[in-house]
């Protein structure tokens, strides 16, 4: 997650900006020839990486919203400006309504679900003074290590239907009319992929917090414990507040993951299965754009992705728009 | 000075960077006199070896020719960049029903070239033409012919039977009979329920188009078939069609409960488990799964055994889907005439010889009597009379944005089996389908 590490390094821009000041303070005859010729350095400093940028990021993006108005096999020079169909033929497709819909469910719950659990479990982690707190820490983040693919073959082991990890847990508690066909109940088959989304970021997050709560002064806990709050009160009027930012943050985090990571399980886990259940929306652009030679097609599901991924992301940051508060 | 050194190491660096992605372009294919042929194929459970020796073979005969091969488990990936680059390789051996549908895309597309010249050429060093040498009924249908013409795009290169596979074993036990009608069949289901063994299973609903295509054969014939394969108006609304659903529906009753949990990439091998551990009698499945398999344990007295569908009627005709690798040349491809001198030469007896050493078995006549082992008793299937190959798949139509007819015929049985479609609707959905592919192909 490249946009990760440029996000959570936002707190410190500000005083990063300040060494820079200092050397041009201290060389008042710098002028503005001068000046300009350090442009230029930077400028082609920054070149390579513009080049690149450019090449590998903007082209193919213009090439997305390029392609949606064309009906393309990929392949054959036959390609033929269609406009707007694409998009008109998306409103008609249940397979492509579906697979948007399970796409905001997942973005749904996986986000109330990691985000609860993350902030309790980092909460816990930093106020209480929990014994052996660095090995569970260690254990929590394991999964965002692990690749996609272990994970699916994790899950395909715990989720089995006969032998599984959850259905031989459930037999053993005497619970056998819990047990269920994870993999294979067009209804729970969803949810199955939200609970591996969920073990799988739930370690990220967590650390995510757990470092914003770690830098909120001591004493403001010590003066509200004397005045007598509780754990509880210290949350939502200190914690809470005080890591709003990081909160924010991790939301725009929520949306790529929903959209990016689900495909990869799903590709893995289901394959879109059973009968397109669990289809999510980049798995079904793939599966037009590239088995079912409909590139032109794919790519205006994947134009309305990036709408969509845009526009969720700036209600959120808009929603959660806070004057951020200074300790 | 010094800045303009420094500016131009920064714009050799940045050139450096953009020439370095074209810097792999540069070779030619016909270097020196020597033709360069490259071929691209797809590394399946045969293996890799048997093409290296092929060309070893075949450039011993031809020093002129050098051959490149190219060759990978997942080797669409591997060429397609290049040929959306324009760079095409002269010989394909990829066959359809692949997921990445690479030979069904240039299909669609009409970017094959035309082969029929290579059955009509002799095999070199040989005195047969290559058409003479195939099996009957191998070329002609839409899997070859896929625009039901008479000119040949795709070359049939290896052939294998799929049908029910079962656990011989099994039968010999408990004394019972293979199926030879439906009426059998789900007698068969009630039997094996009471001693609590599944009737049927399968990997993955991608396996059951071999069981599909046998169906819609035996129920309505080979016109009727051809008729659902190239979309024919209404086709899905006649009565062959709704007994073909019919059939599999109650078919569908007899499966064992974990197919739909298993019918996935992950764990489809589970379902094939269940046949080995005699959980389940019949899946449908070909050649490959006894290599597949090869490693997982199984029941005492365990027997691979493959047999067609019951028949319809009794002693009605029987027809066995036979899955048929291809090799095609791209249309844009630089060397077609030595490309399809290569493909000439893969269908002599030397060729023929190195192929079946992996058990790629080619349609060429009297070669299933050198067989052994599993492979013997697998291409037995097309000894008895009343059972025939039956070869293609959907016509090619122009791409339908969202249409996937594959998907709605055998996906939908993982609904069907857990209630959440009914078959009224699984009908009107292939009609929908079919339909709108008609119209895209008409």
């Amino acid at each position: 997650m490249p946009v990760g590490g440029t996000a959570v390094s936002t707190p410190s821009g500000s005083a990063g900006r300040a060494p820079v000041a200092a050397p041009s303070g201290g060389r008042p005859r710098a002028g503005g020839g001068r000046r300009r010729g350090d442009g230029v350095f930077v400028l082609a400093c920054l070149l390579p990486a513009l080049v690149l940028f450019a090449v590998f990021m903007v082209v193919p993006t213009v090439n997305v919203f390029r392609m949606s108005f064309y009906t393309w096999s990929g392949f054959s020079p036959d390609m033929r400006f269609t406009g707007l169909d694409n998009f008109a033929r998306l409103l008609d497709d249940e397979q492509f309504v579906r697979a948007f819909q399970n796409t905001v469910a997942l973005l749904v719950v996986v986000t109330v679900v990691t985000m609860g659990l993350g902030l309790f479990l980092a909460a816990i982690m930093t106020r209480q003074r929990l014994r052996g707190r660095t090995l569970y820490r260690f254990i929590l983040y394991v999964p965002s290590v692990l690749s996609v693919v272990v994970i699916a073959a994790i899950f395909s082991a715990v989720l089995d239907q006969e032998n599984g990890l959850l259905n031989g847990a459930l037999r053993l508690l005497s619970l056998d009319a819990l047990r269920q066909v994870w993999l294979g109940d067009q209804q729970l088959v969803l949810w199955s992929v939200a609970i591996a989304m969920v073990w799988q970021s739930l370690g990220y997050y967590m650390v995510l917090y757990m470092s914003g709560m770690a830098s909120i002064p001591e004493e403001l806990y010590e003066a509200s414990a004397l005045d007598g709050a509780s754990a509880g009160r210290q949350f939502f009027a200190i914690t809470l507040p005080l890591i709003w930012q990081n909160l924010r943050t991790t939301l725009t985090f929520f949306v790529m993951s929903a959209v990016n990571l689900s495909f990869v399980l799903v590709r893995a886990l289901t394959g879109g299965g059973p009968d397109g259940s669990s289809e999510v929306l980049l798995s079904y652009m793939y599966k037009q754009a590239y088995t079912n030679s409909s590139y032109g097609y794919g790519m205006a599901i994947g134009v309305v992705i990036f709408a969509f991924s845009f526009l969720v992301t700036l209600l959120v940051s808009r929603a959660t728009r806070r004057e951020p508060l200074q300790f | 000075m010094r800045r303009s050194l420094v500016l131009a190491g920064a714009a050799v660096t940045a050139l450096g960077l953009l020439t370095g992605c074209s810097a792999a372009d540069g070779d030619g294919s016909a270097s020196g006199g020597k033709t360069t042929l490259s071929v691209a194929a797809l590394e399946g459970g045969y293996g890799r070896d048997m093409y290296a020796e092929v060309i070893q073979a075949y450039e011993a005969a031809n020093p002129d020719v050098d051959v490149q091969l190219q060759i990978s488990k997942s080797i669409e990936d591997e060429i397609t960049p290049n040929m959306k680059a324009g760079r095409f390789p002269d010989v394909v051996v990829l066959g359809q029903g692949r997921k990445a549908a690479l030979t069904e895309t240039l299909v669609k597309d009409k970017a094959l070239e035309d082969l029929t010249p290579v059955l009509k050429a002799k095999v070199p060093g040989e005195d047969k033409t290559v058409g003479d040498k195939l099996i009957n009924g191998i070329v002609g249908n839409l899997n070859t012919n896929p625009y039901g013409t008479d000119q040949t795009y795709l070359m049939p290169m290896y052939y294998a039977p799929t049908g029910l596979v079962y656990n011989k074993g099994l039968f010999a036990q408990k004394g019972w009979k293979v199926p030879a009608t439906w009426d059998e069949m789900f007698a068969l289901g009630e039997t094996a329920k009471k001693e609590k063994i599944a009737l049927f299973t399968y990997p993955t609903a991608g396996y059951l188009d071999s069981f599909f295509f046998a169906l819609l054969a035996d129920v309505g014939g080979e016109q009727f078939y051809t008729d659902v394969m190239t979309y024919k108006q209404g086709v899905w609304q006649t009565p062959q069609a709704r007994q073909v659903l019919d059939l599999t529906t109650r078919l569908l009753k007899y499966a064992a409960p974990t197919t739909v949990g298993y019918a996935n990439e992950q764990d489809f091998t589970k379902n094939q488990q269940a046949v080995l551990d005699n959980k389940a009698l019949f899946m449908p499945n070909g050649t490959w799964v006894v290599g597949e398999m090869a490693d997982a344990p199984r029941a005492d007295g365990f027997q691979w055994g493959l047999t067609p569908l019951p028949a319809v009627t009794p002693g009605g005709k029987r027809y066995i889907t036979t899955s048929v690798e291809s090799v095609w040349i791209p249309a844009a491809a630089k060397n077609k005439d030595a490309a399809k001198e290569f493909i000439a030469y893969l269908y002599s007896d030397a060729a023929a010889k190195i192929f079946a050493k992996s058990d790629a078995i080619q349609p060429i006549q009297g070669i299933t009597s050198s067989l052994s082992g599993e492979n013997a008793e697998f291409y037995k299937v097309y000894e008895d009379p009343s059972v025939a190959a039956l070869v293609g798949g959907f016509a090619g139509t122009a791409p339908v944005a969202g249409v996937d007819i594959k998907a709605t015929l055998f996906d939908t049985a993982n609904s069907i089996i857990s209630g959440d479609k009914t078959e009224d609707q699984w009908q009107a959905a292939l009609n929908d389908a079919s339909e709108k592919l008609r119209q895209a192909g008409g």
